[in-house]
């Protein structure tokens, strides 16, 4: 597995102010009043590839042809009480994971493309709870490090895991291994998604 | 097989996160069971409506961490590390966190069942069970074999002792600790003179350097291991060494790694010695006060060999030199020389630890007494944080198996059948008529299951064998030899007593279903000499009942039927237990088998036996208040009971004589010295060759216990390490064009296994090296190992012999 860039966000994002000991130095930029705010909803946490989620919830047909196509059981249709998401494609790592295949089925079955392999698959970031996990209460416990499928995205330094968010992909994979009594894993969708990319 | 525990409720879910890593010191508890008294007021475990928290050792490894276990409902429904537990101090580690859910798996053994004509299980009553074992027993008592466990309770070995040798004067006892310590046991004594280790745990807190000797404690002996890197959390300088054969986890912490090739813990151990002897760094006076010489006669080996004068010994040890160990071990001359001139310096503290590496090994008996020599030679023994200290697989390896005695060989409180006065004084306890008591010793474990697995006509003498608390048909060595032939005898009969299906009872022709941990009384014995009690918290499910109500049940029977064997001098059942009245109380009953604490008589009985040997232990209700105590245990003038952490040392030995530094009053050479041993080093019995190239190691991983029989029913630790697996060496891998993952066969001259490979994984073995974890019952590694032992302890050699790996392409063509 190759180390894989975070999404670019459609517009890069303005360099961050300068701040002194987390005090902002820069002047606030005036509210642009004529910008029109985007509707909010709740990250979900949705197979690799998935693209913006406004466009997606307009795209997907909820065809189920994803789900089929997963050879790990790691997509689910959204239950009903989700309302506006029902019935659409997420993954549950709690049940199962997404592997991160090299092949992407779920993308390659995808007809309505709101799958697609020109970006990239991160469906989220993982963080580790340090009170959490059993590494950092100096009992052994590597698991998450050994069976996280891409290469980079957990570091073991002196017994303990450490989660790069640059590289990781928020498969999921360390949170559904996670053998400590309270899972040490958190785990969260991606805030935002790039658009469908203009073919 | 579904591996899934059942789902709790969600605030009982909710409970079980809330007080998974929070920790107990006092607790109230309700219903009928006994307060434990806290040593610390530490409280700040959830207690709802009707949860009752009390303690219980950890049902897992040999560490004997205590865990405080929550019950609401009939339910054990959270576990918590036990802060005033002096082993783990509140820390567990992930199989002890997840230890209450073994209770709860899906397929739990809750009827007896009877395997039909047609091969299928016909659930069937207990008096019927019953019936059918006392019938089998008492029509060939001297075919019949019980092979127990380090994982029986300290009662139910003693009550399977004493019904197998006070009662059926049939020595066929033997225990799975005999594949995991029995070279340790027999190191102990040939060094000692007495088994088991002179110091205790609190070494690991007070070394300067720490030596694991083929030894993964990391994972294996997790909790155990913090200690020692919590120390270097702490600022303190803690120098672990790994000699091992393979990159672990342990070798991830340790400051130095020294990769030996198979067997060559030996030549490391006796090059050691030769460099203390030639740079004139041994301790001196340690030696000249307290050790003799030792090494086997021409004739043979023994366990206790024969005296060699110290010149005789300086002569031998002369051929060791760096340069020859080096060729014999792997490891360069400048390391033999670093650990030559460590074990030359009195300022620093050593503790060696070992485990199955040292044990499992066809020169098991010989590479144990010559760690031991190494610090006795040099001095590095009896004083805190100076201790070569033997780890133990099995919650009660050292409780029951070796303090019991459950062995072949052996009776309680480290007798043996064949010294005729050690017979006398069983006799005596056990009140039995004279001589009844069998002089030869039973069959050790191989030769019983082989004998059990040859068919009758050719000599096959075991025809019935009864087996509790472990799962041979997966641990045992050469399984198409030991084991699996049993499916073909029409005439043999094998009775399982287990909670879950294993492949034991695959082959099972009665299957009893057993009480596990919490759900009866219990007592273990861990590797620290700290024997620990436990109350039964739950009932077991459906009609599994305690494995001793079964051993007394099976000997009431018997007893029923006329069995003289059964009968005391006086004609009175010898497991008969008097209520305050005088009335028996009819324990081979199980509605009656808790009107009394059946444990708690059967402890008071074997304490006896435990003065002999200097392993005095306490009242039971002793242990009820404390988290265990470490024998000997002797009573003071104020009428408490004293642990003791340190043996033969004067400053804490109660049984070294006043003014004296050391005394090894147990010394087989009957003058209060250890031995130090002299072994010539000899080659593995199967080494690689063209057509097996590869040394094939065998062993453990942490998040799963031995056979997995109880954590592979966790859905949190399977989830974790789902599948056994081949590790291989990247290269290896390379040159026979397997890939990450892929499905190969790994086979021996006597089986094979299909196994995934994991390149580089947890552990790194260098080429030519493959290992694999047993752990998987779908994956049985064992069809593959040697059945080779050491000719002293009978303990098989899993962590070497020839192998090869193919790739199934090449297996189908």
């Amino acid at each position: 597995m190759t180390r894989l860039p975070k999404p670019q966000t459609e517009e890069p994002p303005a360099e961050s102010p300068r701040s002194i000991g987390g005090i902002n130095i820069d002047p606030v930029p005036a509210t642009d009043l004529g910008k029109k705010s985007v509707a909010r909803s709740l990250p979900v946490h949705r197979p690799p590839g998935a693209i913006d989620e406004f466009q997606f919830l307009i795209g997907c047909t909820r065809c189920g042809d994803c789900i089929t196509a997963c050879p790990y059981d790691a997509i689910f249709k959204a239950p009903d009480r989700l309302g506006n998401i029902a019935s659409t494609p997420i993954i549950q790592a709690d049940t199962s994971a997404c592997m991160m295949c090299e092949d992407f089925p779920c993308i390659a079955s995808c007809k309505p493309g709101v799958l697609v392999e020109s970006i990239p698959p991160v469906m989220g970031t993982a963080r580790v709870t340090e009170h959490l996990c059993l590494a950092h209460h100096n009992t052994t416990c590597t698991v998450c490090g050994e069976r996280c499928p891409v290469e980079g995205a957990i570091t073991v330094a002196d017994g303990k895991p450490t989660i790069n968010e640059d590289t990781c992909t928020g498969c999921g994979v360390c949170r559904y291994v996670c053998p400590a009594p309270e899972n040490a894993i958190l785990l969260m969708p991606a805030f935002s998604r790039p658009g469908r990319p203009h073919v | 097989m579904s591996q899934s525990m059942q789902t709790l409720s969600h605030d009982r879910r909710q409970l079980l996160k809330a007080s998974a890593l929070a920790a107990a010191g006092s607790l109230v508890t309700g219903g009928s069971l006994p307060v434990v008294q806290a040593d610390q007021a530490v409280d700040d475990l959830p207690t709802g409506e009707g949860m009752s928290w009390n303690k219980a050792p950890c049902r897992f490894c040999g560490t004997g961490c205590h865990v405080q276990v929550g019950v609401e409902d009939g339910r054990v429904v959270a576990v918590a590390g036990d802060k005033a537990a002096d082993v783990n101090k509140g820390l567990l580690c992930v199989k002890g966190y997840h230890v209450g859910g073994i209770l709860y798996g899906k397929d739990r053994l809750t009827e007896p069942l009877l395997r039909q004509e047609d091969g299928s299980l016909k659930p069937i009553e207990w008096d019927e069970a019953i019936k059918i074992i006392a019938k089998r027993i008492f029509d060939s008592p001297e075919t019949f074999a019980f092979y127990g466990s380090g994982q029986w309770t300290i009662p139910e070995g003693y009550a399977a002792q004493k019904f197998m040798k006070g009662g059926l004067s049939n020595n066929h006892i033997d225990p799975n600790a005999r594949l995991c310590m029995a070279s340790a046991v027999t190191g102990f004594l040939g060094t000692y003179g007495v088994d088991e280790p002179a110091g205790c745990y609190q070494d690991l807190d007070e070394c300067d350097v720490l030596i694991t000797w083929g030894n993964n404690p990391a994972e294996m002996h997790p909790v155990l291991f913090s200690r020692v890197t919590d120390r270097r959390s702490r600022g303190e300088n803690v120098r672990i060494i790994d000699i091992g054969t393979r990159r672990t986890r342990t070798t991830d912490a340790a400051n130095d790694y020294l990769e030996m090739d198979s067997h060559g813990d030996v030549p490391i151990a006796l090059g050691i010695m030769h460099l203390l002897i030639e740079n004139g760094t041994y301790d001196k006076s340690f030696v000249e006060k307290h050790c003799n010489f030792r090494a086997h006669p021409e004739s043979g080996k023994t366990l206790f060999g024969e005296a060699i004068s110290e010149d005789e010994f300086r002569k031998r040890i002369a051929e060791y030199t760096p340069e020859r160990v080096s060729e014999l071990s792997g490891l360069s001359v400048e390391q033999i020389r670093m650990l030559g001139d460590l074990f030359g310096d009195d300022d620093v503290k050593i503790t060696s630890l070992w485990c199955m590496g040292m044990n499992q090994h066809t020169m098991g008996t010989a590479i144990n007494t010559l760690v031991h020599g190494v610090h006795l030679l040099s001095g590095h023994f009896g004083k805190p944080g100076d201790s070569p200290t033997s780890l133990t697989g099995q919650p009660s390896a050292c409780g029951t198996v070796r303090e019991v005695g459950t062995l072949a060989h052996a009776l309680p409180g480290g007798r043996i059948v064949a010294n005729p006065e050690h017979r006398q004084q069983c006799e005596g306890f056990w009140n039995i008529p004279e001589g009844r008591i069998n002089a030869t010793p039973g069959y050790h474990t191989v030769k019983m299951f082989d004998q059990f697995t040859i068919p009758t006509d050719e000599g096959g003498d075991i025809t019935t064998m009864f087996v509790q608390v472990t799962n041979p048909g997966q641990t045992l060595p050469n399984l198409n030899k030991l084991f699996n032939d049993k499916k073909n005898l029409a005439d043999k009969f094998l009775i399982v007593s287990d909670v879950y299906p294993t492949p034991t009872t695959e082959l099972a022709d009665l299957i009893l279903p057993a009480a596990m941990w919490v759900e009866k009384n219990g007592i273990y014995g861990n590797s620290e000499r700290r024997t620990q009690q436990w109350f039964k918290m739950v009932d077991p499910p459906g009609d599994a009942r305690d494995d001793t109500w079964m051993t007394i049940a099976i000997a009431h029977k018997l007893f029923e039927m006329g069995h003289e064997g059964m009968k005391d001098k006086d004609g009175e059942f010898i497991f008969a237990v008097k209520d305050e009245s005088g009335e028996e109380v009819p324990i081979w009953e199980f509605d009656r088998y808790y009107d009394t604490n059946v444990d708690k008589h059967l402890f008071e009985e074997y304490r006896q036996f435990t003065t002999m040997k200097h392993k005095n232990l306490a009242p039971y209700d002793e242990y009820v208040k404390a988290r265990g105590l470490r024998w000997p245990v002797v009573e003071q003038e104020d009428g408490s009971w004293r642990e003791t952490k340190f043996r033969f040392s004067g400053f804490d030995d109660p049984f070294v004589a006043e003014g004296e530094e050391f005394d090894f009053y147990h010394s087989s050479t009957k003058d209060g010295r250890a031995q130090i041993w002299f072994h010539d080093y000899e080659p593995p019995p199967e080494m690689p060759d063209d057509e097996y190239p590869m040394w094939l190691c065998t062993g453990r991983v942490l998040e799963h216990w031995h056979t997995g029989s109880m954590t592979r029913r966790l859905a949190p630790l399977n989830r974790a390490m789902p599948t056994g697996y081949v590790e291989m060496n990247m290269e290896d891998a390379k040159a026979a064009n397997i890939r990450q993952g892929e499905k190969v066969i790994v086979e021996s001259r006597r089986g094979s296994c299909e196994l995934p490979v994991w390149i580089d994984g947890r552990g790194r073995p260098p080429r030519g090296t493959i290992f694999v974890p047993f752990f998987d019952e779908t994956k049985l590694i064992n069809n593959v190992t040697l059945d080779e032992h050491c000719p002293i302890s009978k303990q098989p050699d899993y962590k070497k012999c020839a192998a090869r790996v193919k790739k199934l392409s090449e297996a189908e063509s």
